[in-house]
């Protein structure tokens, strides 16, 4: 499984160490310089990539043509949905999943902006606080379907 | 026309004047209230605090019945989203998103986005002033080393000569001259004034000593 994840923060750093874990493909690209030289002692180099990945030189550089599976995980949603753009509509990527972090942009994200599927992480995460304090909160107070679009 | 304008800065602010005193229907969003004080007090358009891509902004400036959308915030990949919004989930007819960066413009191009790229065009005139500013090809003629028709604008080295002087039997040949609003063809006696517009047929070998009669470029 050939899978290039976007963003090198909490999220998608703990992605890839698990994919890479269970003997997957993975290319992990970070724009932050500072953060790249971190990313450095927990990945190895040859998964990781320093650049912008809106910009469609370095997609082209990391082999998007052949990826599979883009995972869209930075904490700015205009540069998870850019890079979903670009790789469901220029490149033709297979499938993009992107990670939604401000609810309110959640309805941008989907199939006409290049998103096959997005995950909401504060919808999911409040959701299951709810579901925790008591079992109903959850369905109580919250819309169906709002969490991930699949 | 209805046009919104995302990201009041010198660019928005500016368009947004424009489109303003030439009578269109104007609204401006940016996410800081204070970026409105650029408008000046006789802005009659409509100011929205909210960022490019919230749907409520963009409803509450009347994205649903605008004609156009510029999106100019300093941001290339927010105006990206937000032209793209425009144009695929409100259909809004023209959508134009200021670009820093190049490289994207072409691509984004191909998604159906047009970019304005303010460095790129600040780059690209600057080299037309350094060597075309007042010679500009027009047509060319011919693949590979034909023709050139420029259009010349009258030098002070021109100035007071004759038109019939520029011409070099089968290397360059005054076409048409442009004085006062009026176009004249083969006035070859006519004295070359000030403001002047010349026509020039030239050999593409030869344009380089058009440049020297006309005073823009020594000679070597």
């Amino acid at each position: 499984m050939n899978t290039l994840i976007i963003g090198g923060g909490k999220v998608g750093v703990y992605l890839a160490q698990h994919l890479l874990d269970h003997g997957h493909e993975v290319t992990l690209i970070e724009s932050r310089p500072e953060r790249f030289e971190k990313l450095r002692g927990d990945i190895d180099d040859k998964h990781l990539i320093c650049g912008d990945a809106a910009d469609p030189l370095v997609l082209e550089r990391v082999g998007i043509r052949s990826v599979e599976h883009l995972v869209c995980a930075t904490g700015s949603d205009e540069t998870n949905l850019i890079v979903a753009m670009l790789a469901k509509m220029e490149y033709g990527v297979r499938q993009v999943v992107a990670r939604v972090n401000n609810p309110k942009n959640a309805w941008l994200f989907t199939p006409v902006m290049g998103v096959d599927s997005a995950v909401n992480q504060a919808d999911l995460t409040a959701r299951m606080l709810a579901t925790q304090m008591d079992p109903l909160l959850g369905g109580e107070i919250f819309e169906e379907d709002a969490t991930c679009s699949l | 026309m209805k046009i919104i304008v995302v990201g009041c800065g010198r660019m928005g602010s500016g368009l947004a004047r424009a489109l303003d005193r030439t009578n269109h229907d104007v609204a401006v969003i940016d996410r800081d209230e204070s970026a409105f004080e650029s408008l000046g007090s006789n802005f009659r358009g409509l100011t929205i605090k909210g960022i490019g891509f919230d749907r409520n902004a963009l409803i509450k400036a009347g994205i649903e019945r605008s004609d156009g959308l510029a999106a100019c915030t300093s941001s290339d990949d927010a105006n990206t989203v937000t032209a793209r919004i425009a144009r695929e989930m409100f259909r809004v007819p023209t959508v134009v998103a200021r670009l820093y960066d190049p490289d994207k413009a072409d691509v984004y191009r191909r998604l159906g986005i047009q970019t304005i790229g303010s460095i790129s065009w600040a780059v690209k005139r600057a080299l037309e002033i350094f060597s075309y500013s007042k010679l500009d090809v027009v047509e060319s003629l011919g693949s590979g080393g034909g023709v050139e028709i420029l259009h010349v604008a009258a030098t002070a080295a021109l100035v007071g000569h004759k038109l019939s002087e520029l011409n070099i039997p089968g290397e360059i040949k005054v076409v048409a001259l442009e004085r006062s609003g009026k176009t004249a063809i083969g006035a070859e006696e006519l004295t070359i004034e000030s403001g002047d517009q010349l026509y020039v047929a030239a050999h593409a070998s030869s344009v380089g000593q058009l440049r020297a009669l006309m005073g823009i470029e020594r000679v070597r």
